[in-house]
């Protein structure tokens, strides 16, 4: 096998880092050859914090990706979230020359360009440019500009932006292993690869990936990305909340959440309780369920109305009809969709990546959504790739990406 | 006269950090724990033991020893210290195997039950029969507990007094002072938790942070150390353009601190700054010539300065500082602590720490600098943008703000009482002014997010639980 069809996903996640080995067939198709992955230290809410640290968790997952999948990796697909990441819409045009009348590629190119000139942060970096309607002459809708003809091209797109240094960070980790990095990625923008079908895209949906630490967001409006973010939020929220809550250790209420939690309130016995065995043998420490459930409640409540009033900052949920997908790791609390369907008012589902070939049920898990969300990513781009041939880091388009 | 002390005790930044362990004695002393992990804690192992199994298990603490198996059968000893003392006699190898291997142990513990009274001392012993540095922060009872509470606390003070390096004690009368006076004796504990947690952590900060100049463990005991028991203590931080004065008159402010009229009866005073990479020498400068209005002139001023990354534009100043006793200005440091009861190793701080070389003139440039600037560390890198904590970190203290009437907290010298009393309340303090230093203290609680930048969202601090932040009562 040629290592030119192997393409390789890597998520340094707060609670978790994932490596997801994968092959392009001929086809067209993708296939999972393996996944690895190792419990993440030194990472919070979404960003390495302690360099070492992070490094080594990266290489363990790596290492074990390789003996998973019997395969030597050299690059990767890395994937980015924070708090620190925003986006925007804007549109960009260009005007073709006197002498000709039929758009071509260059134009294409020169539209992104021209969208992108408008000023972030001195401090960030573009992530992704990504296209959602072309605009030839004032006819709308236009998907593929290329060859028709017209005198003005215009395209709305949607930009990811983020602090250089942060982003930079990541690459250093993973380069220093060393790794190369094909392109960094925002996760949710990953996620949503997998998450999500062309159908549902197009009908309108918002992906909300709940993670350790942060809670990254993505709403697709007519088959085109019209929002993203991400809330510097997450799993370890709920476990700090329930250990300062309960009084009891990070590691208990971790453990306590992802076995007994719920969000749903009123659903316990009156005095219903659980019995916190404790290790060092000294009698149990009796929780009351309610108590735990309204902690995660109220944490997972609130996050879901913050990011509600945020999204609501635009008129673009209003026309999602597909719903909101919930995926990584802190979808499994149990009742999640219902609070979330309650709160933003349209259905909710928890979901994973939809099966890809070779994809068996070990990684059909929310917490692996954004890593499997890398391969689909990468092969989009990678179809786009031949043609224009530019690999840089930051500052590339692609337009076969949505 | 200013004097600097060089680093010749602390290791050099990227050495591990120097082992300490903070261990919680009885009931009150193991919720003192709680808090000090709750407020977050990663630089030092915390240990709880009791009697009291039921309070054990509900410990947070990640090491646990009960005391007195056989002896009080997990039941607690009733507030009899002699039971308390009879058990940690009982199980003196498994104290040992968990203080083992520490430089520096904190005991925690609230004097005038049982265990904390009878245990805390032989805890003290063991640590420093094991070669380690020992510093108690202990409270004293309520009046109201009755006089048989009080004996037996000021009998177990003193006994500490004797043999810990140092003692730091809070009388729970003026913490009682601190919340509203309808407020129950849970919300007094719970301020007397804060405050104790306070002080665990701004010295464990003193210790581990990457110093500049850094403070010797001899310096530090010879400013916690008094002769007439009475310690001062404050805390301030700001990110102002005037952040070097407006941090220390925080400081100064602070109860601990009794407004800083104590201060100029200080015979040490210990000074750490701590600041981003922005710190310049001028701001220390100015901080330690104001600092220098408040004391007298033969006040030994010993200072650190520390550099650390995560402050951003913030500037702390912690200030802890004995009183001289009336009759030994003169004597000051000289003495060594006092024979422990049990005969502890006697030499131990000599042993570890090398006498400072003749002290310098002030002359801190060049190892301000040497050091200012690191190679680019991760944190630095994050670090990028400022934190946007300081615009406003709302208090994050679990229990109900309480109304405070008048400053509070000090050491206490167990013979000479009365007269502080008398001294310590003035009747033209304003109460607001008092509750803000309080909570001003230290700035926000972190917990598992100490090393992340603050989730801060339309003004609120989303690290803080939501449950606290709406006022909604779980237990
Ligand atoms: N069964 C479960 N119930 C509730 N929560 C769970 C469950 N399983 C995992 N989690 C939570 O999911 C979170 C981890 O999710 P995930 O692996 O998607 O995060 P991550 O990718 O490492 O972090 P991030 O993307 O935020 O940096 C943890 O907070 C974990 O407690
Ligand atoms: N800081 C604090 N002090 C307490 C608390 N509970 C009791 N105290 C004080 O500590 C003293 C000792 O009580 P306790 O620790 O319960 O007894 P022990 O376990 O036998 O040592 C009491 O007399 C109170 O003054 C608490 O939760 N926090
Ligand atoms: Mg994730
Ligand atoms: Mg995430």
């Amino acid at each position: 096998m040629s290592n030119n069809d192997l393409i390789v996903g890597l998520e340094i996640g707060t609670s978790k880092i994932c490596v997801v080995v994968g092959e392009t067939r001929p086809d067209g198709t993708l296939k999972i050859l393996g996944v690895g992955q190792a419990p993440s230290r030194g990472v919070r809410k979404g960003e390495i914090v302690d360099f070492e640290t992070a490094m080594k968790c990266v290489h363990e997952a790596v290492v074990d990706a390789e003996q998973k999948s019997d395969v030597m990796i050299r690059s990767v697909y890395v994937a980015v979230a924070g708090g620190h990441i925003q986006s925007f819409n804007n549109r960009g045009c260009v005007i073709l020359p006197e002498e000709r009348d039929e758009i071509d590629d260059q134009d294409v190119e020169d539209v992104k360009i021209s969208a992108r000139e408008v000023s972030i942060p001195a401090q960030n970096a573009f992530l992704h440019s990504i296209i959602q309607h072309y605009h030839v002459d004032g006819q709308d809708g236009v998907l593929n500009p290329i060859g028709m003809l017209g005198g003005k091209l215009e395209a709305d797109f949607h930009i990811i932006h983020g602090v250089r240094t942060r982003i930079q960070n990541t690459i250093r980790c993973v380069k220093e292993l060393p790794l190369e990095v094909e392109d960094v990625v925002f996760s949710a923008l990953a996620s949503a690869q997998v998450v999500l079908t062309q159908h549902q895209k197009n009908l309108g949906a918002l992906v909300v990936d709940i993670g350790g630490g942060t809670t990254d967001y993505i709403l697709y409006v007519d088959g085109a990305v019209k929002q993203s973010g991400a809330l510097a939020i997450g799993g370890d929220h709920i476990t700090n909340d329930i250990s300062m809550g309960l009084r009891i250790p990070m590691a208990r209420a971790e453990k306590l959440k992802t076995e007994e939690g719920s969000c749903v309130l009123g659903n316990c016995l009156p005095g219903e309780t659980i019995l916190l065995k404790d290790d060092s043998g000294f009698a149990g420490k009796e929780i009351e369920r309610e108590t735990l459930n309204t902690i995660i409640h109220l944490r997972l409540r609130e996050t879901f109305e913050l990011l509600k009033r945020t999204v609501e900052e635009e008129p673009f949920i209003n026309y999602v009809g597909a719903g909101i997908f919930i995926t990584g790791g802190c979808s499994l609390v149990n009742g999640i969709d219902h609070l979330a369907g309650e709160i933003f008012e349209m259905p909710a589902h928890v979901t994973h990546a939809q099966t890809l070939s070779g994809l068996t049920s070990a990684v059909e898990n929310p917490q692996f959504s954004t890593a499997i969300g890398l391969l689909k990513y990468a092969q989009a781009v990678q179809v786009d790739r031949p043609r224009r041939g530019i690999t840089r880091i930051f500052g590339r388009f692609f337009s076969g990406m949505r | 006269m200013i004097q600097l002390s060089k680093n010749y005790s602390l290791p050099e930044r990227q050495e591990e950090p120097i082992p300490i362990k903070v261990v919680g004695v009885g009931s009150a002393g193991s919720n003192a724990l709680d808090r000090v992990l709750l407020d977050g804690m990663d630089k030092a192992d915390l240990i709880a033991i009791n009697t009291d199994v039921q309070s054990l298990a509900s410990s947070v603490a990640t090491r646990k020893v009960q005391l007195g198996r056989s002896s009080t059968h997990g039941l607690g000893t009733g507030g009899d210290p002699e039971l308390g003392y009879q058990a940690a006699i009982e199980s003196a190898d498994e104290i040992r195997q968990a203080i083992a291997g520490a430089r520096m142990i904190f005991i925690c513990a609230g004097l005038g039950g049982g265990t904390g009274s009878g245990a805390a001392p032989i805890v003290a012993q063991l640590a420093r029969e094991a070669g380690s540095l020992v510093i108690a922060f202990a409270t004293l009872p309520f009046s109201f507990e009755g006089k048989r509470r009080a004996a037996q606390a000021q009998d177990a003070l003193s006994r500490l007094n004797e043999i810990a390096n140092a003692v730091i004690c809070f009388e729970n009368d003026r913490m009682g002072d601190m919340v509203a006076p309808k407020a129950g004796i849970h919300q007094a504990f719970g301020i007397a938790d804060m405050t104790i947690s306070q002080s665990v952590r701004s010295i464990v900060n003193l210790i581990q942070r990457p110093g500049l100049i850094r403070i010797g463990f001899d310096d530090l005991f010879a400013a916690l150390r008094s002769q007439n028991g009475r310690c001062l203590f404050g805390f301030g931080e700001s990110d102002t353009d005037n952040r070097a004065h407006d941090a220390l008159t925080q400081a100064l402010k602070n109860p601990l601190m009794d407004k800083g009229r104590m201060l100029s009866e200080a015979a040490h005073v210990l000074v750490q700054v701590a600041g981003g990479p922005g710190m310049t020498l001028s701001e220390v400068e100015i901080l330690m010539r104001e600092l220098g209005r408040h004391v007298r002139d033969h006040t030994q001023i010993v200072f650190g300065t520390a550099v650390d990354g995560k402050m951003g534009n913030r500037l702390s100043v912690t200030i802890i500082s004995s009183l001289a006793s009336e009759d030994s200005i003169a004597a000051q440091d000289t003495s060594p602590p006092s024979e422990p009861f049990l005969a502890p190793p006697p030499a131990i701080l000599e042993q570890v720490e090398e006498p400072p070389p003749a002290p310098p003139a002030i002359d801190i440039v060049p190892e301000t600098e040497s050091e200012a600037s690191p190679e680019p560390a991760p944190d630095d890198l994050i670090a990028v943008e400022p934190p946007v904590a300081a615009e406003a970190p709302p208090p994050p203290v679990p229990a109900p703000a309480p109304s405070i009437k008048k400053p509070a907290p000090r050491l206490i010298p167990p013979k000479k009482k009365p007269v502080v009393e008398k001294e310590a309340k003035p009747p033209k303090e304003k109460p607001v002014q008092a509750k803000q230093e309080v909570l001003q203290f230290e700035p926000v609680t972190r917990g598992r997010f100490e090393k992340s930048e603050p989730t801060i969202v339309e003004g609120q601090d989303l690290d803080i639980p939501t449950f606290l932040r709406k006022n909604i009562r779980v237990k």
